[in-house]
């Protein structure tokens, strides 16, 4: 993947020397081994701090909302799909954005590659399918394909669908009979094994909001669990809030979730956000066939009535 | 069984059946006495924290009407 | 909702959603008798309910 960051950089000197966009929206190394951090580049000279490769996860669609002027940003399949969400929800116009459009294929999940190693990791190259990953006590040579993130594995939208440029040649796209076996192995259980699934999901959570912070859909002036008056849900670690706040908040991602993986990306405690907004998507998918971040004309399902609508939960 | 109280949060809308429950009331129907009405203005008042709470706070269920 | 409460764990028929007209107090009347039966099956929530303590 490190082949098309050239390209990525050329094209963002030329677009901010040209001034047609005040910024670039990108990911940067970041300070330690396997991590990148966004960074919003505004001179021709910074371009050389732009990297991509596969420890990009997070979602930066969430960095362009409530922008005045042009921006160009930099996006995965996911990233675009949330960048149309933000332009359906009207968080940004599309003439203000350029996407310059980056095929995935995948991005490596940290807790996975952590785990092979007792010690810090303290080297990261990849090559092609390649990984690299070194601590002090050893190096090993890992095959991508095995320590992609789940979103990833079930990924079926590599490619942007949306941009204004692309970086590379589109990559081909993944085709799946089943979707959700995730989401059915959950459904399988009877309902105190699902409550007692989600008890254990949950009961390392310390609400630090990475989640909410990660997630690009979650751009409210005030969020519900910050509200006061009146107080919808408690701030300490009580596990009726902790459950309250993850429903509630995967509620408000009913329709719109992409599936990006950005809030596991996020969360300190490696817990598996996805198991409540998995469930949504597969509703979505199933009630309504409708997947978030497709098109820019359609208006999500829980924003439109149609007579045809699913209504037999209503007596 | 009868014997156990049970408190069901009804959300009902001001017009359909907040309007029905009143009905019934002047029309002496016997219902069972679990449900706990809210009335709201309209059912599209009803976010789903409602929900949320009124099964944080010890509902045993919650039934929206409209 | 009633889904993603269902698919934590919290019993399907603790959340009931009916379209009555203000003219409707027979169905008012059979739907309440219709949920009361149901909930007193279930029992009391004992997930959802926060501990204060």
């Amino acid at each position: 993947m490190d082949t098309c960051i050239e390209k990525i950089r050329e094209l963002s000197a030329d677009l901010l020397e040209k001034g047609e966009v005040t910024k670039v929206i990108g990911f940067a190394n970041g300070t330690i081994p396997m991590a990148t951090s966004p960074i919003a580049i505004k001179t021709k000279q910074d371009v050389d701090k732009l990297v991509f490769n596969s420890t990009c996860g997070l979602n930066l669609a969430n960095y362009v909302s409530g922008e005045k002027g042009k921006i160009a940003v930099i996006a995965k399949g996911c990233d675009s799909r949330n960048i149309v969400t933000h332009i359906v929800e009207n968080q940004i116009q599309r003439e203000q954005i350029y996407i310059i459009g980056v095929p995935c294929t995948g991005m490596v999940d940290k807790h996975k590659i952590a785990a092979l190693f007792e010690d810090e990791i303290i080297d990261f190259s990849e090559d092609g399918d390649t990984l690299m990953v070194s601590s002090l006590l050893n190096t090993q040579t890992l095959k991508k394909q095995d320590y992609l993130k789940d979103n990833c594995l079930y990924c079926t939208h590599k490619n942007p669908v949306l941009y204004d440029v692309l970086a590379k040649d589109p990559v081909e796209e993944q085709k799946f009979d089943n979707l959700f076996p995730d989401v059915d192995r959950i459904e399988a259980l009877d309902e105190d094994a699902k409550w007692q699934h989600f008890e254990n999901l949950t009961k390392n959570c310390i609400r630090c909001y990475a989640c909410r912070n990660a997630c690009p859909l979650c751009y409210c002036p005030t969020c519900f669990v910050d509200e006061s008056g009146p107080q919808w849900v408690g701030k300490g670690q009580n596990k009726t809030d902790v459950n309250t706040f993850h429903f509630l908040r995967a509620f408000h991602c009913a329709g719109r979730c992409t599936d990006c993986g950005a809030c596991v990306e996020a969360c300190p405690m490696g817990i598996n956000v996805r198991d409540f907004t998995r469930k949504l998507n597969k509703d979505s998918l199933e009630l309504f066939g409708w997947e978030a971040g497709l098109d820019v004309t359609k208006r999500p399902p829980l924003d439109t009535y149609r007579p045809e609508d699913p209504d037999d939960f209503i007596k | 069984m009868d014997e156990k109280k049970i408190k069901i949060t009804s959300f009902l809308c001001n017009w359909c059946s907040y309007g029905a429950a009143d009905l019934a009331g002047v029309s002496r129907m016997q219902y069972p006495a679990d449900i706990r009405v809210i009335r709201i203005p309209c059912t599209g008042r009803l976010s789903p924290k409602f929900i949320l709470s009124a099964l944080r706070e010890g509902a045993d269920a919650v039934w929206v009407s409209g | 909702m009633g889904n993603l409460l269902e698919h934590m764990g919290i019993e399907r028929d603790r959340l009931h959603f009916s379209w009555i007209s203000s003219a409707e107090a027979t169905k008012f009347v059979d739907v309440v008798k219709e949920i009361s039966d149901k909930v007193r099956a279930l029992g009391s929530n004992k997930k959802f309910e926060k501990d204060y303590n």
